[in-house]
């Protein structure tokens, strides 16, 4: 069994309450997390990755749980997401084939979204970590390197396997954030960045408190496409969302996952259509897209072969957005 | 530099009383703010039946019912279930006859070594409160988060639609493989069988 760290666990009821003991503990100069469904925080805190001294639990703040076309709350439980009619057939469809039905009573669409990258160097015991020396994204003060990519020093290139961020992007969403400094809307392509460590644009105190989309979202046809090990609960070795509204080439939205360290929107291989969208495009998109993609080795498959893959899941997500549009 | 080479684990979190509904009764325990369900239903309510498989969240042993929907105990924090109403396996008997789901997974081999029947029994019994005629394809979604190394799953999907059966009342109730022994809970069912602190 694995000991829980020591840590407080705090349940505020509101937004501002939230906010203000975000912005106290930032004063006070203590560390803390945000944690809503703990799916994901409660097994690396068991391993003792990068544990904080104080939890700030989002799940008893009411309202920020609602589903519908345009809106979905940052706390909605990803069974919500999946078993409601409400919300895009693609985000019930992604939801769907997260983790197990069990895990999905638990874990939500910002946990989701904040998912903490993974490496297999890394998603490991305390003691495990310490006989290989630890590794650049928790050096322990030793300035170990990065093992996946040495002799750098300088980026962590821990995969992002969140199964919901490429459907998001197809679907136009705009994540919203609130923190002690205020609120703001991001699109999510630009949520994420470049590095395993930051992961994405929260800024210290900062949460996810919702993802809306366009009036319009109703119209666009989706689908997701995922490569997993096993498929009750494995994460996504790869994954390729695909939107667009029938008949318009010029919405056609491509996006990827579990891929790198962020998930990618896929603007410059899809512009290469100029505007067109039809069966004989889909071959030569999906090899684009494929070819813009550099998996590293630190997850299950070996990344040659989940490039690859990348390909045959653009293929059949493209495939089926059309067939489904005829 | 990021990161503690030793999480030291003293001090320890300070107890408090955390009071829930657990299968039916009210209760009162002592829990540290960073304790997990699974913990504090073993070790200071004393529900021995909630399993610790892998700790991770893969196994599915440790499956309880919070407000009727199975949830992972070992992934949720006692403090974020404080006040609801949980359901362990100890719960789903009434008094010393068995649940029809459990004498289904006794009748039709649903379980072997044992270790993970209990959150098999959970998840089955969320199911059919949920959608009382369901598929083998939705048994197997439902049960798609729980790991069974002895029976390969089919006399599990099979334990299951049957108990399916007879609580739609389409299959008489199966005479129990024993008789139930009149008294199994000598000490009354809300005690622990073992002293709190004990059960790790
Ligand atoms: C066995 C297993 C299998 C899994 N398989 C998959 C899979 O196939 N696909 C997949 O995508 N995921 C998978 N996961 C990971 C995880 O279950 C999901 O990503 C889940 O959606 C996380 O949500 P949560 O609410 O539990 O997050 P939490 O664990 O509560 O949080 C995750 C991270 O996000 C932060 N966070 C949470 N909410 C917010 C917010 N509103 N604003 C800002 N930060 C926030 C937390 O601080 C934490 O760092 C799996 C996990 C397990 C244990
Ligand atoms: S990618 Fe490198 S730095 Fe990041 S977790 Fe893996 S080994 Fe560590
Ligand atoms: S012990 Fe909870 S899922 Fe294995
Ligand atoms: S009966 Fe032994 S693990 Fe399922």
């Amino acid at each position: 069994m694995m000991l829980m760290p020591p840590f407080e666990l705090h349940h505020p009821k509101s937004i501002e309450e939230a906010c203000k003991m975000a912005s106290s503990f930032m004063e006070l100069g203590e560390s803390f997390d945000w944690v809503a469904g703990g799916t994901d925080l409660l097994p690396n805190y068991k391993w003792h990755i990068n544990v904080k001294k104080h939890v700030i639990s989002l799940a008893k703040i009411s309202g920020t749980d609602t589903i519908s076309m345009t809106e979905i709350g940052a706390m909605a439980r990803l069974n919500a997401i999946t078993e409601s009619d409400d919300v895009h057939p693609l985000l019930s469809e992604a939801a769907a084939k997260v983790a197990s039905s069990l895990i999905r009573n638990n874990a939500t669409l910002g946990g989701n979204l904040c998912v903490d990258t993974r490496c297999f160097w890394f998603n490991q015991s305390e003691d495990w970590r310490r006989s290989i020396d630890w590794c650049h994204k928790e050096d322990c003060g030793t300035g170990s390197d990065c093992r996946v990519i040495p002799n750098q020093n300088t980026l962590c290139v821990a995969t992002y396997q969140g199964d919901l961020a490429p459907s998001l992007m197809v679907l136009e969403g705009i994540i919203h954030l609130i923190g002690p400094s205020g609120s703001r809307e991001i699109p999510a392509e630009e949520f994420f960045q470049l590095d395993g460590i930051t992961r994405n644009v929260l800024e210290e105190g900062e949460f996810v408190l919702k993802v809306t989309f366009p009036e319009n979202v109703s119209s666009r046809v989706g689908s997701y496409h995922k490569l997993r090990v096993r498929e009750s609960w494995d994460f996504p070795e790869a994954g390729i969302s695909a939107a667009w509204i029938p008949g318009d080439g010029s919405t056609l939205r491509v996006a990827s996952t579990a891929l790198e360290s962020i998930p990618r929107l896929h603007l410059e291989q899809v512009a290469e259509l100029s505007g067109e969208f039809n069966s004989n495009q889909i071959k030569s998109l999906s090899e684009a897209v494929m070819k813009s993609i550099k998996p590293v080795n630190n997850t299950t498959l070996p990344p040659r072969y989940r490039k690859a893959m990348v390909k045959v899941l653009a293929k059949r997500s493209l495939n089926q957005i059309l067939e489904a549009s005829e | 530099m990021v990161g503690e080479a030793h999480v030291s684990m003293i001090p320890t979190t300070p107890k408090k009383v955390w009071s829930a509904n657990v299968n039916g009764h009210a209760v009162q325990a002592l829990a540290p703010s960073n304790a997990i369900l699974l913990d504090v239903l073993r070790d200071e309510v004393g529900m021995l039946g909630v399993k610790r498989g892998c700790d991770l969240g893969t196994c599915g042993c440790c499956t309880v019912l919070v407000n009727g929907e199975p949830r992972l105990s070992c992934l949720c924090l006692a403090g974020q279930v404080e006040g609801d109403e949980i359901t362990t396996v100890e719960g789903l008997s009434e008094g010393a006859h068995l649940a029809p789901i459990q004498t289904c997974f006794a009748t039709h081999g649903g379980s072997q070594c044992g270790f993970c029947t209990p959150g098999f029994l959970m998840a089955a019994e969320a199911l059919l409160d949920s959608n009382p005629e369901p598929t083998r394809e939705e048994i197997s979604c439902a049960i798609d988060g729980n790991l069974c190394r002895c029976t390969g799953y089919q006399q599990i999907i099979d334990s299951i639609e049957a108990a399916a059966e007879i609580k739609r009342g389409d299959a008489p109730a199966p005479t129990p493989a024993s008789n139930p022994h009149p008294n199994p809970h000598p000490e009354g069912p809300d005690q622990p069988s073992m002293p709190p602190g004990h059960a790790r």
